[in-house]
């Protein structure tokens, strides 16, 4: 028994783990994409979600600070994201609205594409599970 | 590079006497369109998780297709006393089936007739093991305690054949076949107690008949009390000495979790776990009398935790109850608390079959053939 033990152990060994999914909570996990005022002209932006039971928290980071997400929502009737996040720069408080659809939901690397606003600025937005 | 080879020598060992587990065939083959097909064998491609046998077939224009035939697993075949030899390139024969959802040049060998003769080869009939005449006591260590797997210098044996290998709430009584894709989609809220995001994850992956099961696609492990469940069985192997039980699995990926029984928490494991990191969570477990309850928390969320594609999250814990009323019989409860994902806690029970005088069959998946 202990050589059957080992041998099963040596196989899980070498056959190491697979690469990373996420079948939990779909919004769960760290994205990464772009957001601009167009496809041509867009910026980076990282997005980490995660999920309580209850509330999706999380923050985005558009290449500068971390700003908490204040309210976020997932409608699966469409998978529909809703994501709000509120900082302030000089000119004051500053609210990014993100409206997205998720696509590819069987994947692991889904993608969030949509739209989001901020001010007087708005422009496409996509995202993909990392 | 030696790593490399001494890896693939001893995964290529195991491979050679394992067997697998299978994937929905719903997942893949169409049963509303059937086909017949005439040829010659080219290749038999006898591997986990399913054989594939390769023929040509002439066309209506006369050209030669490449068709693939699969059928069931290696060691469902050989325990029917087939071999990979069975049908050789050169063969001719008829098969009838069903066609690949995808419009590939694939069908489901539902039979396989060689054209010379009319022998039927390659089918497959379970064999699960007769109802014992009369039911014979539990066996106890010195103790008392009971034995949940087999007894050294005695007669071997391992647990399969589970009553259901669909995880439901007891009582619920939904209809599902037996990789749990449910015969009505409307039934899906019935299954247990799931918050809304997670009912509608698992109505999209029941409307994808399955297909994205990773425990198929990319080898995950079934952990959970799906291992309970999936084809081949499971192994207890009790160590007395270090208090500790060791499930072997027989289906999925031939790995396996461990049970503590020495009082320690759920931390501080991962030097006993480090190999198969919260697939099967972290297990600790006492007796309560003739029953052995284990409270298991710690999983990722990396896997499907039940045929089907029942939706859990990382604040999934366990409590399983483990109870050998009689030689034959482990039965298996369960309650799953998991927030993240349901409503409330929910249970669900069953028991699996004492296959005496057998050995664990054995699976290493092998990605991508699914």
């Amino acid at each position: 028994m202990r050589s059957l033990i080992v041998l099963v152990a040596l196989s899980v060994v070498c056959l190491g783990a697979p690469a990373g999914a996420q079948e939990g909570h779909p919004l769960k996990g760290s994205w990464l994409g772009t957001w601009g005022p167009s496809k041509l002209h867009s910026n980076d932006i990282l997005i980490v979600m995660n999920w309580d039971g209850k509330t999706i928290s999380g923050m985005i980071n558009p290449g500068t600070d971390n700003i908490p997400i204040k309210n976020a929502t997932l409608n699966p009737e469409g998978w529909l994201v809703h994501i709000e996040a509120e900082t302030k720069d000089k000119q004051g408080p500053l609210t990014y609205i993100i409206d997205g659809k998720i696509e590819g939901l069987a994947f692991h690397n889904r993608s969030i594409v949509g739209t989001w606003k901020a001010r007087n600025e708005s422009g496409p937005f996509k995202i993909s599970r990392q | 590079m030696r790593h490399l080879l001494a890896c693939t020598a001893a995964v290529l060992l195991v491979a050679s006497t394992t067997g697998t587990a299978h994937h929905a065939i719903s997942a893949k083959f169409d049963d509303k369109r059937p086909a017949t097909l005439s040829g010659i064998v080219t290749l038999v491609d006898w591997r986990n998780p399913h054989v594939h046998v390769f023929m040509n077939v002439k066309g209506d224009k006369g050209e030669v297709e490449n068709w693939a035939v699969e059928v069931e697993s290696p060691i469902d075949l050989e325990s029917n006393g087939w071999s990979p030899t069975t049908l050789q390139p050169g063969d001719a024969i008829t098969v009838r089936g069903i066609r690949a959802r995808n419009d590939s040049r694939q069908v489901w060998g539902q039979s396989i007739t060689l054209s010379g003769t009319g022998r039927q080869v390659l089918t497959f009939t379970p064999k699960i093991p007769p109802e014992p005449l009369a039911k014979r006591p539990t066996p106890r260590w010195p103790d008392k305690q009971p034995r949940l797997g087999p007894i050294p210098g005695g007669v071997q044996g391992y647990w399969a054949f589970p009553s259901s290998t669909v995880l439901q709430e007891d009582g619920a009584n939904v209809k599902m076949d037996q990789w749990g894709l449910l015969a009505n989609i409307n039934d899906a809220a019935k299954v247990a107690p799931m918050q809304p995001w997670a009912l509608a994850l698992y109505r999209h992956r029941q409307s994808r008949f399955l297909q994205d099961d990773p425990t198929y696609l990319n080898c995950k492990p079934p952990g959970g009390p799906r291992q309970f469940q999936i084809p081949y069985g499971v192994q207890f192997v009790e160590d007395r000495e270090r208090q500790r039980i060791f499930v072997l699995i027989g289906g999925g990926n031939s790995n396996y979790r461990i049970i503590y029984l020495d009082g320690r928490g759920h931390t501080g494991q991962v030097g006993g776990d480090d190999d198969n990191p919260l697939y099967y969570g972290r297990s600790v477990g006492k007796w309560v009398g003739d029953v052995l309850e284990v409270d298991t928390r710690g999983f990722n969320e990396d896997f499907w935790f039940t045929n089907g594609g029942l939706v859990h999250t990382d604040q999934l814990k366990l409590i399983e109850k483990f109870s050998r009323p009689d030689f034959d019989t482990l039965k298996y409860e369960v309650t799953v608390d998991d927030p993240g994902a349901y409503t409330r806690p929910w249970s669900a029970s069953w028991t699996l079959r004492w296959v005496a005088g057998g050995e664990l069959p054995r699976h290493l998946c092998q990605e991508n053939r699914p």
